[in-house]
């Protein structure tokens, strides 16, 4: 689970007469991650089989056809499948048929909108000549008087009349534009054509037409006929569609799986006699592989695994059981592990929706989440939003778990002191009784101040151990690939700083009275009240020196605690690990670089963000309820419908940003503070040759 | 009368009520302001090349911290004097 699926270096060679039947069994058994080849003098990439062309052809085709008929493989899901032999039987015939029946349709489609196109043309010119109310034999074949037919901005009659006097123009509104016949003696053709320019003059070419209304109502005939026209074709085409949908992407997947298996050659290198396929199988398949490729070629080609430990960079096959496998779209999104690396996904499976659950943490909203997640598992089926909608059931459920504990169900029924849970909650006192067991509290109560704190103190917690843990894998990634001497100064330093700093925090926590008060003020007694170093003191003692630090602090020797007195030689070995990284690099200034543990510190607080966005969202439903409570039975009237608008808006909001913030939060937690200490990727992910067929059987 | 004022519990209460609220929400500004550059960069990262977004969140957050750190001061202030 961890560790991504172990591979071996495999060649594939034979003679070149075998190459083809060698590509059908490769294909066929879909566990070959074939290693591009680079040439060599004798070796050369080869040539696709003879069939590609043909099959790429006809491939072509039908994609066009699918395409028009938006038919998407990733996107439709079969209602019957294919036998391989069934497409063979019928191949020609559907493709000639589709080439018929969809295709030519298709064509003629086209042809009657291009149809369309110059109809609606001549309409444009036609309508506007036709508001002249001239017939248009009159407009043109003159040969002593030049007509000017066509569109002006301005009214150009004033100008004209400066030339000559001598003129006939008919003048039309036509939109923001005017519709003008300028008719002139040829003489002043010239002058008045410079004018009309002036004008914004846009000329009309006239049609050899004897009416315009007869050729008007002709057109529009002939638009009505296209368009019934193409209605019905569309029609016949849409029933082709739902009829060989199945069949038609059927075809399209046999097509493509003959076209990658005619295409083995490119990715292998031949010479002029053999061919050499290199690539990477899992090694627990190996035994498999060689048996079956050479049996079915009689020995004549061979499988051999390649001991090449300097070009050993084999594909990363994550191995991680169904439910896992839904956090892998997470995990891959920041990056694909490389093949020495550990995995994070399972981790991320298990923290992932715990850390959702502990912000949102309450029982409606969680429902919601969950029953909104499994009505769109309904309706979108393609497998990133099936996995993505399958982490948001498993938060949802890990909210409702979460909610129980702290006793939320749209906000929660106690909130501070003085108010009833009826005051608070909308069904307040029906949840104060669901919780009877426990005298009317939640098992754990974060809102009031020792939940608070208490949460708080988990939460860093939590953060110091996964930190730990990112640099406890890390040192493993590095030890792997670099040897143990790098893992203890890269990462096995900032193991032992945080460690470090981890006991600084419980030493400061003990020192507050945390492990030994009762609540509210701690845990109760949880260690003994005397692990002092300096003497025999009391935490009643040391409160008044948290933190320690010898010279700064007046009385410190009273605050150091056994965490304390542990922390100091940790941080000693940091230092001296991290001073000989450090000052090889940069110089005595790389000591400075030492700051950097401030950052770690830093990071361990940002686990806070696992109580602040809970709080947030559990202050934001009070308050609804809190107001619309009081909105809508407020003393002497009742405005409920009110109310309840308030209630609903809130909780809408609230809701949204319940689904949002844990989601990014507990997403961040995870990339920045945990994946940043061990997880560099740049992985190639494992892409045999061959894949799962979807349409064929 | 000032120095009352000053020296009485509930002055001292308000003035870390408002310390918190301070820390918390100047914090969030300041945040706001880091990651509006950084948020922009990202999403056209992210439009260019879909690998990115995974880096792209990280980069985008990487401020946000600071509010965390105002939140937790916010929480001292509280319990301290709340």
């Amino acid at each position: 689970m961890l560790k991504p699926e172990r591979m071996v270096k495999v060649s594939v060679v034979g003679p070149k007469d075998y190459f083809e039947k060698v590509s059908e069994i490769l294909y066929d058994l879909n566990i070959l991650h074939i290693e591009d080849p680079i040439e060599t003098e004798y070796f050369k990439l080869g040539e696709p089989f003879e069939k590609a062309s043909i099959v790429s052809r006809r491939l072509v085709q039908l994609r066009s056809i699918l395409s028009y008929l938006k038919l998407d493989p990733e996107k439709y899901f079969p209602k019957r499948k294919f036998r391989a032999e069934e497409i063979v039987a019928e191949l020609d015939a559907k493709l000639e048929e589709y080439r018929n029946e969809i295709g030519a349709k298709i064509d003629k489609i086209k042809e009657l909108q291009e149809r369309l196109k110059t109809l609606e043309e001549e309409l444009r010119v036609l309508e506007p000549l036709k508001t002249l109310g001239i017939p248009p034999k009159l407009l043109k074949g003159y040969k002593t008087i030049k007509p000017f037919v066509g569109f002006v901005k301005v009214d150009p009659r004033p100008k004209i009349r400066e030339i000559t006097e001598d003129f006939l123009a008919v003048l039309k509104d036509y939109g923001k534009e005017y519709v003008i016949a300028v008719f002139v003696k040829v003489e002043n053709a010239e002058d008045v054509f410079k004018v009309l320019q002036e004008c914004g003059f846009r000329e009309v070419t006239i049609p050899d037409i004897e009416d315009f209304d007869a050729r008007i109502n002709e057109i529009k005939a002939e638009i009505s006929s296209i368009q019934e026209e193409i209605k019905r074709l569309e029609s016949e085409i849409e029933e082709t569609r739902a009829k060989e949908a199945d069949l038609m992407l059927a075809i399209e997947e046999y097509l493509s799986m003959e076209l990658e298996k005619s295409e083995l050659p490119l990715r292998s290198l031949v010479s002029k006699y053999v061919f050499v396929t290199v690539g990477y199988i899992p090694a627990k398949d190996f035994e498999k592989f060689r048996s079956r490729v050479e049996s079915e070629t009689d020995g004549k080609v061979t499988v051999e695994i390649l001991e090449d430990k300097e070009n050993f960079n084999p594909p990363t096959k994550l191995t991680n059981p169904a439910y896992v496998r839904d956090f892998e779209v997470l995990s891959t999104t920041f990056a694909i592990p490389k093949y020495h690396e550990i995995d994070p996904t399972v981790i991320m499976a298990i923290f992932f929706p715990l850390f959702f659950g502990m912000m949102l943490g309450d029982i409606g909203y969680g429902a919601i989440i969950t029953a909104i997640a499994l009505y769109l598992k309904r309706i979108f089926k393609t497998e990133g939003w099936q996995k993505l909608l399958n982490i948001a059931v498993y938060s949802g459920v890990s909210s409702i778990i979460f909610g129980f504990i702290y006793g939320e169900c749209f906000g929660p029924f106690i909130a501070g002191e003085g108010l009833s849970p009826s005051e608070v909650h909308w069904f307040g006192n029906l949840m104060a009784s669901i919780y009877a067991f426990n005298h009317g509290h939640p098992l754990f109560d974060r809102v009031e101040s020792f939940g608070v704190k208490a949460l708080l103190f988990i939460t860093l917690v939590i953060g110091m151990f996964k930190l730990l843990w990112g640099f406890a894998l890390g040192f493993r990634n590095v030890a792997v690939e670099h040897g143990f001497k790098e893992a203890l100064l890269e990462k096995g330093c900032w193991f032992i700083g945080v460690l470090g700093l981890s006991f600084i925090i419980f030493g400061f926590a003990y020192n507050l009275g945390i492990f030994t008060t009762p609540p509210p003020d701690g845990f109760g007694k949880l260690l003994p009240d005397n692990l002092f170093i300096f003497g025999s003191y009391t935490v009643e003692q040391a409160k008044n020196v948290p933190l320690p630090i010898p010279g700064l602090v007046k009385g410190w020797q009273t605050g150091v605690n056994v965490f304390y007195f542990a922390a100091l030689p940790l941080l000693i070995i940091w230092f001296i690990l991290f001073a000989k990284v450090e000052i090889p690099k940069m110089g005595a200034m790389g000591i400075i670089m030492g700051v950097e543990l401030l950052t770690w510190f830093g990071q361990i607080l940002s686990f806070a963000r696992l109580l602040a966005i809970g709080l947030s969202s559990v202050y934001f439903a009070y308050v609804f309820n809190y107001l619309s409570l009081k909105i809508a039975f407020p003393p002497g009237m009742a405005i409920l419908p009110l109310g309840i608008i308030v209630l609903l808006i809130g909780h809408l909001i609230n809701l949204m940003l319940g689904i949002l913030d844990p989601g990014l939060q507990s997403l961040r937690l995870h990339y920045v503070e945990f994946f940043t200490k061990f997880f560099e990727g740049g992985g190639v992910l494992y892409k045999p040759f061959g894949r799962i067929k979807k349409f064929l059987e | 009368m000032v120095g009352e004022l000053i020296a009485s519990d509930a002055f001292i209460k308000g003035c870390a009520a408002i310390g918190a609220g301070l820390a918390v929400g100047l914090a969030g500004i300041g945040a706001g302001l880091g990651e509006s550059g950084i948020g922009a960069a990202a999403v056209g990262a992210t439009a260019e090349d879909r690998g990115f977004f995974g880096l792209g969140i990280l980069f985008t957050v990487i401020p946000e911290t600071i509010v965390i750190f105002g939140l937790v001061i916010s929480f001292i202030l509280m319990f301290a004097y709340g």
